[in-house]
């Protein structure tokens, strides 16, 4: 038997707690497991749950059978208070790089459990043959500033870090161009499917281009682009689920769908007067998770992983009137 | 009660502003709703949900409500987005069941999509809501420029002394997911002539200019082509229409996405189409026309789905 470098069922004993080094063991654990398409040499709890792109599954299922190899790209955000553990990933399916998302919940040095969501081939028809792997890999790993600490005395408290990034959500959601977005830093960028999704930083937000654009993704940074107004197609960001909170870090992370109900909310009025009709013409759920970098009180960056779902559809670990609710849980 | 039926109309038009067709006003609640009442709740269905106002519907309680297997409050989703419908509309009922269906054309913003119906009447209220959207967005392929009128066959009345049973009905028809698990179309009473639809593309014998597509319905199945298809599960057999001899099955098929390839006899390895990439699964909608005891007519109306996504009725 091959003995893995990081083995945390039997590294330490059981009813330790699971520090950093514990919890990535861990992913990398589960990764290798589902490449091997063998789920019996993980530590289990009895009842452990696998969910795969919000649908409950057996475990050895889904991508269990088609994953055939890891990729390059590896971005691990640990939560040991709450004993989860996020990963953002690279990985092969029959060959073809998609991304991952990984959530596992580990009690007593077992895995209790496994959220995963698997950005493949036409799951995005607007972009159908782009999983966002390629363009993970090329950036080679996540923006450092997420990996760096923040100095103990600024540090906040885990309420304070959600309550922060949840600005992001509630500022988005039928977004009006007329909120408070100071809790933007100036130099925030956003990242989404590996793909850079702000143009610059609010800092050259400035140019008549930039004033009179009425698309959201030609404006520079983020702050400009809720100040624009563009964004209130978005009708719902619901089920927000906090599950990463790492105050060392300064790094929140959300499970979380975007609605967009494609109705009378396509057609709506920027703070500058002009009438936008904007946003899918379908009702159209993006299922996510999404990272923050949070320092001072501001959002410095953002990364997001997601792809297109049924409308409403719920991620498995919420009841209904949760799914539905935009209220931030953590 | 067809003359009350059209009274209950016109004072509904008149006094309202409503829909053509009123049942609630035409009947009272405590008789029998047959095929035109029932068919009467789906034209007053869709004409709500082009005004984008449910408000007037005479909906049950405890009503429940899906779009594309996800429970939704009545008035989001399409109930938001339709903006027209088409000349298409196939309905068909059970009356006993206090079941109706039907797929009709819509225009969504201005984008032609296929809406399959599915509502069940108890008390002359609306009790459930089932509906499957076929868009450009939700499946592989549609073509929706020959759905202007729904094909004759399906609103051909079976003479009365040549209905099956329901059972019977139901058996045949299962008959032919257990052909696709199975890859052997001989199990499956198919008519010679058997021809399917799906998304308003016909996909046997197809038009297509492949050989394996050229073939029919049954030896479709025994080239093993849609092997990729692990499992037809679950199965739900929602609506029976003896008097036309149709049967509305609504069924989830299973793609694991670890079969790459296929032998196909005659022809050698073939790989296989894209839905065997990668794990997923099609809800689909699916109307059978059994006649002489065979399978005579398939439409179809399939949405991609997350692998293993339930239908949100089971």
């Amino acid at each position: 038997m091959v003995v893995l470098g990081v083995h945390p069922s039997s590294a330490r004993a059981a009813n330790e707690s699971c520090d950093r080094a514990c919890l990535n063991g861990f992913v990398d654990q589960y990764l290798d497991a589902v490449v091997a398409h063998d789920p019996s040499r993980l530590p289990l709890a009895p009842k452990v749950k696998f969910t795969e792109d919000g649908q409950q599954l057996e475990l050895g299922d889904g991508f269990w059978r088609t994953a055939s190899d890891r990729g390059t790209y590896k971005f691990y955000m640990d939560d040991p208070v709450a004993g989860q553990v996020v990963f953002f990933g690279t990985m092969r399916e029959a060959g073809t790089p998609v991304s991952l998302v990984l959530r596992l919940k580990i009690e007593k040095r077992k895995i209790a459990e496994i959220e995963t969501i698997v950005v493949r081939e036409g799951m995005n028809p607007s972009r159908p043959t782009d999983t966002g792997a390629e363009s993970f890999e090329k950036l080679g790993g996540p923006d450092p500033l997420f990996l760096e600490t923040i100095p103990p005395a600024e540090r906040v408290s885990r309420d304070e870090l959600a309550r922060t990034a949840n600005k992001y959500f509630s500022g988005m959601q039928q977004n009006d161009g007329k909120g408070d977005y100071s809790f933007f830093a100036d130099d925030c960028s956003r990242i989404e499917n590996g793909m850079q999704a702000t143009r610059g930083t609010d800092t050259m937000a400035s140019g008549s281009s930039q004033r009179n654009s009425s698309s959201y993704g030609a404006l520079a940074g983020c702050k400009a682009q809720f100040q624009s107004g563009l964004l209130h197609f978005v009708t719902r960001i619901r089920d927000r689920r906090f599950v990463v909170l790492d105050t060392e870090h300064g790094v929140a992370l959300a499970f979380i769908f975007f609605d967009h109900a494609a109705g009378n909310t396509r057609t709506f009025q920027t703070p500058d007067g002009k009438t936008v009709t904007a946003g899918p013409t379908t009702p159209w759920t993006w299922e996510m998770a999404e990272a923050f970098k949070v320092e001072k009180g501001q959002i410095r960056r953002i990364q997001a992983i997601f792809h297109r779902c049924p409308y409403g559809m719920n991620s498995g670990w919420s009841t209904w009137a949760d799914a539905m609710s935009d209220k931030a849980r953590w | 009660m067809r003359a009350r039926f059209v009274i209950g109309c016109i004072l509904g038009f008149l006094l309202f502003a409503c829909a053509a067709v009123h049942p609630r006003r035409a009947i009272a609640a405590g008789e029998p709703c047959d095929r035109a009442c029932l068919t009467g709740f789906v034209d007053q269905y869709l004409a709500a949900m082009v005004a984008h106002d449910p408000s007037h519907l005479p909906l049950a309680p405890n009503v429940k409500f899906t779009e594309d297997g996800v429970p939704l409050k009545i008035g989001d989703a399409l109930w938001a987005t339709a903006t027209g419908l088409g000349t298409y509309k196939l309905y068909f009922a059970e009356p006993a069941a206090g079941a109706v269906g039907a797929f009709v054309l819509i225009q969504e913003n201005g984008t032609p999509a296929i809406l399959e119906l599915r509502l069940k009447v108890v008390n002359r209220r609306i009790t459930e809501i089932e509906t499957l959207v076929a868009r450009k967005e939700t499946t592989n392929f549609l073509n929706t420029d020959n759905l202007t009128e729904p094909r004759p066959i399906f609103l051909e009345t079976v003479p009365a002394s040549d209905r099956p049973s329901r059972q019977e009905m139901v058996s045949m028809v299962s008959k032919y997911f257990d052909g696709i698990e199975q890859g052997n179309g001989d199990v499956v009473p198919f008519d010679p002539d058997c021809i399917r639809i799906e998304n308003g593309v016909q996909t046997c014998p197809s038009s297509a200019s492949s050989a394996l597509g050229a073939l029919s319905c049954g030896a479709q199945l025994n080239t093993k082509i849609f092997t990729y298809i692990q499992s037809v599960s679950p199965r739900r057999f929602p609506i029976v229409d003896d008097e036309r001899g149709l049967v509305l099955a609504i069924v989830r098929f299973n793609h694991p996405g670890s079969q790459q390839t296929v032998e196909v006899p005659g022809h050698g390895k073939m790989t296989m189409g894209r839905y065997s990439q990668w794990p997923n699964s099609t809800e689909i909608a699916e109307l059978f026309k059994i006649k002489n005891r065979k399978i005579k007519e398939i439409s179809a109306v399939i949405i991609t789905q997350p692998y293993k996504a339930p239908t949100g009725w089971e």
